[in-house]
């Protein structure tokens, strides 16, 4: 057995109890990290190049090319950071004060809107420890963690044993799924599954809210008033409750109301908790320094008025997406995202038209068409830091490897120096 | 898991017996109790069968990958989870720190553990259904998500 | 011609949910642009009965298309046990998003989840990639 455990960066569970072994320069071995982490930890097959225009450059060059993209432009937009570690975040934020861009992280169209309402304090929220050691009913709600964060069920929220759940699963919790789709997760959960048409959630939520009120919940899609009242009653019997909150809900709410609401019910006849199912490792990471330093979490604008004084504006008009759709922005820096494949086609397409700036450890389908190409070091493989799990939890991730490519935080300082 | 309807439903259903048994159905139960191979039915050697055929010899894998318990992995479908990891009472009991707090194994008595994404079994002897005193434990199977653990 | 032969192949409505696959995500890690995610992600899973009604079959490759983009991917049956005509599912990659509308509200974020949309049997088209 080893000694040392390792961080997983594969998604935000940030599991940190990984066994690597090397033979020299690359990793053989991975124990204990799921398939994905394995692949992920592993690196990939095509390793992003260092390019301005296509064509090989140095890395000195290149950087160089970035801040007079960064500097000629009226409105650049930073965008990604989800696999960044917090030091990056902050050298990010920096850079976009200083050439007063937009800047945006993934969590704009994922899991902002709840992680907003946690750290707001709108919506109560606990850690994935307390989980494992006090949680007694447990609900995925549009969330499959199954196949998104596979380690999920048996670290910390069904299967493990913890202080106040000594007997196992099958005696000391309840596992819940709610979704539109038969997952692999709702197999688990058994007769605990409870299917709902598609963009259902939030009058499920109302008649849930109903239903812990004392009153007979109803909703227009076959599911009885008996069903929703048993569910109800096993969330009032509830110790230590927890909702997994995953995107299938966060994207069927147009705002957070019915869910703070039905928070507080929960919280006047029970005891319960909700943690946002963050996908890239520390997305929750980049809003944490974004809200400590301009109180809100993204979808910010580093602006002058006309005086010429700084100004930070903030609003949906300040996403990646609208202003991708809009058109607005004229240059764009993309980290550790591949918004060409990840975003709408008919919104990302902008990009095509600017010139943009692509860091990564990869090739992506952004990176096809990067004005500039700069390769980073694999976060929590070649390079350390630190970075936010899923439930706000700081995690410092070790370096495996050394590698000679530069880790973003070192690329970001380097365009900060030729600005 | 797989059942012998299941298995049924993809042979030829000719009750010829060529492959020794009375009927296809008969033949289905030996397959599942692999006492048969989906090679002894020589019907499905037929062009026609051949889609039936492959699916067959994907559901129903050859013994030689069994433990001596009858445990078989179907590594394609594991994912790494580890759910069966935690939940083994005999990787608990072992490791009730490690393994049966949602941990890394710390010792090398547990039975399935995850390596390089894909659960591994050793210790088979110690498993519950094993031996004397077996019980018809199923906690590696039912928290399964992709049914990767099938005992025959 | 062309025109004749394009009416001549009835299309369905249909609504695509999309979600997330381990094995896929596996496929993403170590290459985005190998056969293996490109074979995972470029499938339509369809209702066994809706598959009966456009008279396609496993592995037809089918157009699924609206507004705003179009794709050709591979079909195959759902494999659930519960029927769920009309909806069919798809794994969130590119070929999902090229037919994710730009319309937003002005929210800033896109309806990925639930996409609306038109299937029909493909003629000789290949299936879409994503591939330089
Ligand atoms: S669950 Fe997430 S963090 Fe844990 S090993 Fe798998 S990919 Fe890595
Ligand atoms: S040989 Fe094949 S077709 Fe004939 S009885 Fe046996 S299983 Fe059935
Ligand atoms: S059958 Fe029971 S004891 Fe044997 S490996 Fe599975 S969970 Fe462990
Ligand atoms: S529960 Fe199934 S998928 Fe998970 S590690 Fe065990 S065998 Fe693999």
């Amino acid at each position: 057995m080893n000694e040392k455990y390792y961080v997983c960066t594969g998604c935000a569970l940030l599991c940190d109890d990984i066994e690597i072994e090397c033979d020299g320069y690359r990793i053989s071995g991975v124990n204990s990290a799921c398939r994905k982490g394995v692949a992920r930890m592993k690196g990939c097959q095509d390793p992003l190049a260092c390019s301005i225009s296509g064509q090989k450059a140095d890395i000195d060059a290149a950087i160089k090319e970035a801040a007079e993209i960064l500097t000629n432009a009226d409105n650049p937009l930073i965008f990604g950071l989800g696999n960044s570690t917090i030091e990056a975040q902050k050298k990010a934020i920096e850079v976009a004060r200083r050439v007063h861009a937009y800047i945006d992280d993934t969590s704009s169209f994922c899991q902002g809107p709840v992680i907003e309402a946690i750290l707001n304090g709108q919506i109560r929220s606990c850690t994935l420890d307390e989980v494992r050691h006090q949680a007694d009913v447990i609900i995925y709600w549009g969330a499959d963690p199954a196949n998104s964060h596979p380690r999920h069920l048996s670290k910390y929220s069904y299967f493990p044993r913890g202080k106040e759940r000594q007997r196992g699963w099958e005696e000391d919790r309840t596992a819940i799924a709610i979704d539109v789709r038969h997952s692999d997760t709702a197999e688990i959960c058994k007769d605990h599954f409870y299917q709902i048409p598609p963009q259902a959630d939030r009058e499920l939520i109302d008649a849930l809210t109903s239903a812990l009120s004392g009153k007979v919940p109803k909703v227009s899609f076959g599911m009885e008033s008996k069903k929703i009242l048993e569910l109800a009653s096993i969330l009032k019997k509830a110790q230590f409750g927890t909702i997994f909150v995953g995107l299938g809900l966060v994207y069927s709410l147009s705002d957070m109301e019915p869910l703070i609401k039905l928070m507080d019910k929960l919280n006047e006849v029970s005891n319960f908790h909700l943690v946002p199912m963050v996908g890239q490792y520390n997305m929750r990471g980049a809003d944490q320094p974004m809200f400590n330093e301009t109180g809100y979490i993204n979808r910010v604008h580093f602006d002058t008025d006309p005086t010429g004084a700084d100004v930070t504006r903030h609003g949906p008009e300040c996403s990646a997406v609208e202003l991708l759709r809009s058109g607005e922005v004229d240059a764009a820096l993309v980290i550790g995202s591949d918004p060409m494949g990840s975003l709408p086609r008919s919104i990302a397409e902008h990009l095509l038209h600017i010139p943009v700036i692509n860091i990564d450890p990869c090739k992506t389908q952004t990176s096809r068409n990067a004005a500039v190409t700069i390769p980073c070091a694999l976060g929590g493989v070649e390079s350390g830091g630190s970075a936010i799990r899923m439930d706000g939890v700081q995690v410092e991730l070790p370096v495996i490897l050394k590698s000679d490519r530069l880790s973003d935080m070192e690329i970001f300082d380097r365009i900060l120096e030729v600005l | 898991m797989t059942g012998a309807m299941e298995i049924y439903q993809l042979l030829p259903k000719t009750n010829c017996k060529e492959c020794g048994r009375s009927t296809c159905m008969a033949f289905a139960a030996a397959l599942l109790s692999r006492d048969a191979v989906v090679d002894d039915c020589p019907i499905l050697k037929e062009e026609k069968y051949r889609d039936n055929y492959e699916n067959l010899t994907k559901i129903v894998s050859p013994v030689g990958n069994a433990s001596e318990t009858g445990m078989i992995v179907h590594e394609e479908l594991c994912t790494g989870c580890g759910n069966c990891v935690v939940a083994c009472p005999v990787n608990v009991a072992e490791d009730p720190y490690g393994a049966g707090a949602g941990k890394t194994p710390t010792n090398d008595k547990v039975i399935l553990r995850v390596e390089d994404g894909i659960v591994r079994i050793s210790n088979v002897e110690d498993c519950r259904r094993f031996g004397e005193n077996k019980i018809l434990c199923s906690g590696c199977i039912v928290t399964c998500p992709t049914k990767a653990i099938e005992f025959i | 011609m062309g025109f004749g032969k394009f009416l001549s192949i009835p299309e369905y409505d249909i609504t695509i949910v999309t979600h997330r696959d381990i094995f896929q995500n596996t496929a993403l890690e170590s290459s985005r642009f190998a056969e293996e995610y490109e074979k995972l992600s470029a499938v339509i899973n369809i209702d066994r009965q809706d598959m009966e009604k456009f008279g396609i079959t496993d592995n037809d490759p089918v157009v699924v298309r609206n507004n705003f983009g179009k794709i050709i991917v591979l079909a195959q049956g759902s494999g659930y046990e519960e029927p769920h005509p009309g909806v069919a599912y798809m794994l969130n990659s590119p070929w999902s998003n090229a037919l994710v509308s730009n319309e937003t509200g002005g929210s800033g974020v896109p309806s990925f989840k639930s996409i609306k949309a038109v299937i029909s049997k493909a003629k000789d088209e290949p299936v879409t990639t994503f591939r330089p």
